[in-house]
C-alpha cells in the first residue's frame, strides 16, 4: 500500500467504470488474492465501483465486475492500481 | 455399474442456486447431517431415475474453486476428491452454474471437468438470465465443454426431467478410465479460457438491468440503506409479537383442554400429576411459543432468499469491522437470534479463524428463540400492554426490541474486548459475492420452517420432557407434611434454597432459583420449571388453578425482579446445545468453558444492575 498512488480503486469515483491496470498481489494473503481472481478481479478486467461503507465506516466497497456484484474492503482496493477506460 | 444406488453430488459456485435445485430434485425428502469428524452439515435426499431407479443426492457446499478458503468449502473438495471419510466419492456429478454469471462459474466448472467424473452441467436460472437480457447457446457450450449442457429454473421445476436423464447417459457411456488427479491449475490461464468460453455461448448480451441498480442505490445507501436495515429488523421483532397472539393462544386453550380432560377423567395419582402437571403443564409452557419461532424463522428465511441478506452485511461491515469482525459474521449473527447452534455452525464460512472464534463466543448473546418463552411470559406479566405516548408502537414490543439491542450491544463490547486480548489478530477481510434479488419460492420457505418446527418440537419433546419431568419428581418427593409448602419442602426446593443465597442480592427469589438449575438444559425450561413449581403449588386450589403463570408471577414478584430477570438472561449462557456445539466446533473445551464463564459474570452484573436500579427508582 503506497500513499502516493492516487490511481487505486480505493479512491476511484464511484459510478464509473475503470480498467485494472495492476494488482499488488503482495499486499494481500494468499487466500485474499485467489478470491479476488475468482471473482474476476484480474489485470485487463473493466469495474465499476458503486457502493461504498456505511455511517459507520468508509468500508466495504461493492463493484460490478462482469455480471456480478462483489464486496471486497477499502485495503485490497487500495492495492488495485485503476487506469481509465479507453 | 454394480447394483449400489449410485450417488450423485451438486456442486457450484455460492449463489447458482444449487439449494433450489437440490430441494427441486428432492422435494422434501431430505436429510440434514454433519459430516463425520468436522461440523459442516451434509444435506442429502433421494430421487429416482425416469425408470423408478433411486439415486441419492448430495449438495456440497458452494465454492469458487478446489482450493478451500474455509472448513465448509474444504468440505466440496474432499467429497469430490474421494477424500471425506465416511463419504464415497460421488458416482457422478451436477455442477451447477449461475445463466447469468457464465464467465465466473466457468472457471470452477472446468477446474471440476478435469476430475474426470461423469459430470452434467445445470445451466441454473435461464429465466433470470432472459429477464437480464441473456440469450445463451447450450448447444454451443455443450459442444466446448464435452459434456451435456441442460438450462434449467430450479424453482420452477423446469428442466428436472432433462437433468436427470442426462446424468443416467452420463454415468452408462462414461469410460471407467484414470480417475483424474487434479492438476494445480493456473487459475490466471483458468479464467481466461472460462470467459472465452462464455462469450462464445453468449448469442446476445444487454446490458444489466437497472432496476436492481436502482434498488441497491437505496438499498446500500449509507444512511437510507442503514434506517431500512433498523426498520426491517424492527417490524420483524414487533411482528414475532403481534402476529403469534392468536395461534399461541389457541395453542394454549388446547393445551389447557387436554388438561382438563385428564383430571376429570383419570383418578388422582401419581401418574395424573405427572402428565398435568410436569410434562402438559411444562412442556406446554414451551410448544405454545412455536408460531413466535416461526414467524421469527419466516423472516430470516425469507431475507436470505430474496438476496437481502448479504445487503444487510455490506451495511452491517463497517460497524463489524470496527470491533474485529467483518460483515461475513453478520449472518451467523442473525440466524443465531433464532438459535445459536445453527448461527455457530455458520460461521464455518468465515475464513479468518480469529474473526470465527470471536463469532463463535459472542453468538449466544444474540437473542435466540429460546429466550423468547422466558422474555414473552415476563413482558406480558409486567409490561402493560399500551402503546407507546399514543403511537402504534407498543410498549411490550418496544421492551422485546430493547431486549435484543442490549444483546447486541453487549456482543459488539466483548467481540471488541476479545479481539484485543484473547482472540487477537489481524484484521479480518471481507470478500462476498452479492446475489442478485429474486422472490423467495414459497416452496423452498415452506421446507425451511417445516425443519425449524421439527427441530424445535423434537427438543420439546426430549431434552424439555425430560428435565420436566425430572423436576416434577424433584418437586413432588419427598411429601411436604400438611401446612408446609410441597415446593419450599421437596428436594428441589431445597436446592433452589441454597442456590437463593447465591442469587438473592441480585433479586431474585426463590421462584427464580428454582427454575434456573434445571434452564441450564435449555433456556425456554425456565418457563416449563416454573409453570410446573406453580401447577404444584396450586394443585387442589381452584382459584389457583385458574390462573394463567403469568398472573401468578405478577402477584408474587416485584417489577424490579422481573426487570433483573429479563437481563439475567440477555447474557446468560445457559443452553446444553450451545455448549456442546462450540466444544464441537473449537475443538476442546477450553473455548466452552471460557464463553460460559464470562457469560455467567455479565449475566450476574446485568441482573444485579438492572435490579439496584430499579430498586433505586422505587420499584422494588
Amino acid at each position: 500500500m503506497t500513499a502516493l498512488l492516487e490511481n487505486v480503486l480505493d479512491r476511484a469515483p464511484l459510478g464509473v467504470a475503470v480498467r485494472i491496470a495492476r494488482i499488488d498481489w503482495t499486499a494481500m494473503s494468499e487466500d485474499e488474492g485467489r478470491r479476488l481472481r475468482e471473482f474476476g478481479l484480474m489485470e485487463g478486467c473493466e469495474v465499476t465501483p458503486l457502493h461504498r461503507g456505511s455511517i459507520f465506516s468508509r468500508d466495504p466497497l461493492a463493484l460490478i465486475v462482469g455480471r456480478m456484484k462483489v464486496i471486497i474492503r477499502a485495503r485490497q482496493a487500495a492495492a488495485i492500481e485503476i487506469e481509465p477506460v479507453a | 455399474m454394480t447394483g449400489a444406488i449410485p450417488s450423485i453430488a451438486l456442486v457450484g459456485n455460492p449463489n447458482a442456486g444449487k439449494s433450489s435445485l437440490f430441494n427441486a430434485l428432492t422435494g422434501a425428502r431430505q436429510k440434514i447431517a454433519n459430516y463425520p469428524g468436522v461440523t459442516v452439515e451434509r444435506k442429502a435426499g433421494h430421487a429416482s431415475f425416469a425408470d423408478g431407479r433411486p439415486i441419492s443426492l448430495i449438495d456440497l457446499p458452494g465454492t469458487y474453486s478446489l482450493t478451500p478458503a474455509s472448513l465448509d468449502e474444504a468440505v466440496t473438495r474432499d467429497v469430490v476428491l474421494g477424500r471425506q471419510d465416511g463419504e464415497k466419492r460421488p458416482d457422478a456429478l451436477i455442477v451447477v452454474l449461475d445463466a447469468a454469471n457464465l464467465d465466473n462459474h466457468l472457471s470452477f466448472a472446468l477446474e471440476l471437468l478435469a476430475l474426470n467424473l461423469p459430470t452434467v452441467v445445470a445451466l441454473n436460472m435461464v429465466d433470470l438470465a432472459t429477464r437480464d437480457g441473456l440469450t445463451l447457446d447450450a448447444e454451443r457450450l455443450s459442444k466446448e465443454l464435452g459434456v451435456p449442457v441442460v438450462p434449467t429454473v430450479a424453482v420452477r421445476k423446469r428442466g428436472m426431467a432433462e437433468l436427470l436423464a442426462a446424468v443416467d447417459g452420463a454415468i452408462r457411456s462414461h469410460s471407467a478410465g484414470e480417475v483424474a488427479v487434479p492438476a494445480k491449475a493456473n487459475d490466471a490461464s483458468l479464467h481466461q479460457r472460462a470467459r472465452t468460453l462464455a462469450r462464445a455461448a453468449i448469442l446476445s448480451e444487454t446490458p444489466v438491468r437497472r432496476w436492481t441498480q436502482r434498488v441497491d442505490n437505496v438499498v446500500l445507501h449509507p444512511v437510507a440503506g442503514m434506517i431500512i436495515l433498523l426498520a426491517l429488523m424492527f417490524v420483524m421483532f414487533q411482528a414475532v409479537y403481534a402476529a403469534a397472539e392468536a395461534p399461541a393462544d389457541f395453542l394454549e386453550g388446547g393445551i389447557g383442554v387436554v388438561q382438563q380432560w385428564v383430571v376429570a377423567t383419570f383418578p388422582d395419582n401419581f401418574l395424573r400429576g405427572l402428565v398435568v402437571e410436569g410434562l402438559l403443564a411444562g412442556v406446554g409452557a414451551v410448544v405454545v411459543f412455536l408460531p413466535q419461532i416461526l414467524i421469527l424463522f419466516l423472516f430470516i428465511l425469507l431475507l436470505e432468499a430474496s438476496g437481502y441478506m448479504t445487503r444487510a452485511a455490506f451495511l452491517m461491515d463497517g460497524l463489524m469491522g470496527k470491533v474485529g469482525l467483518s460483515g461475513r459474521g453478520f449472518i451467523p449473527l442473525l440466524s443465531s437470534f433464532a438459535c445459536a447452534v445453527p448461527g455457530i455452525m455458520a460461521t464455518r464460512a468465515i475464513p479468518d479463524e480469529k474473526d470465527r472464534l470471536t463469532t463463535i463466543l459472542i453468538a449466544p448473546l444474540m437473542t435466540c428463540s429460546a429466550r423468547l418463552p422466558v422474555y414473552a411470559l415476563i413482558i406480558a406479566a409486567f409490561i402493560p400492554n399500551t402503546n407507546v405516548g399514543g403511537s402504534p408502537v407498543g410498549l411490550q414490543g418496544l421492551v422485546l426490541f430493547g431486549l435484543y439491542l442490549s444483546g447486541i450491544v453487549g456482543a459488539l463490547v466483548v467481540a471488541y474486548v476479545l479481539r484485543r486480548t484473547v482472540a487477537k489478530g489481524a484484521g479480518a477481510g471481507f470478500m462476498m459475492e452479492m446475489p442478485r434479488y429474486q422472490m423467495p419460492r414459497w416452496r423452498d420457505i415452506a421446507i425451511g420452517l417445516w425443519q425449524r418446527a421439527w427441530i424445535f418440537l423434537r427438543r420439546a419433546g426430549t431434552i424439555i420432557a425430560m428435565t420436566t419431568v425430572i423436576l416434577w419428581l424433584l418437586l413432588t418427593f419427598p411429601q411436604a407434611p400438611e401446612g408446609e409448602s410441597q415446593v419450599e419442602y421437596s428436594v428441589a426446593g431445597r436446592i433452589a434454597s441454597g442456590l437463593e443465597v447465591v442469587v438473592k442480592p441480585i433479586g431474585f427469589n426463590h421462584d427464580i432459583a428454582l427454575a434456573l438449575i434445571p434452564a441450564m438444559a435449555a433456556r425456554e425450561v425456565a418457563v416449563s420449571a416454573m409453570a410446573t413449581a406453580n401447577a404444584i403449588d396450586a394443585s387442589g386450589d381452584e382459584e389457583a388453578m385458574a390462573q394463567s403463570l403469568g398472573e401468578r408471577l405478577q402477584g408474587k414478584w416485584s417489577l424490579a425482579t422481573a426487570l433483573a430477570f429479563l437481563a439475567w438472561f440477555v447474557f446468560a449462557p445457559q443452553c446444553i446445545s450451545t455448549i456442546a456445539i462450540t466444544r464441537r466446533e473449537t475443538n476442546g473445551w477450553k473455548w466452552p468453558m471460557f464463553m460460559v464463564g464470562y457469560l455467567f459474570l455479565l449475566a450476574y452484573a446485568a441482573a444485579g444492575i438492572t435490579y439496584w436500579t430499579a430498586v433505586a427508582f422505587g420499584l422494588g
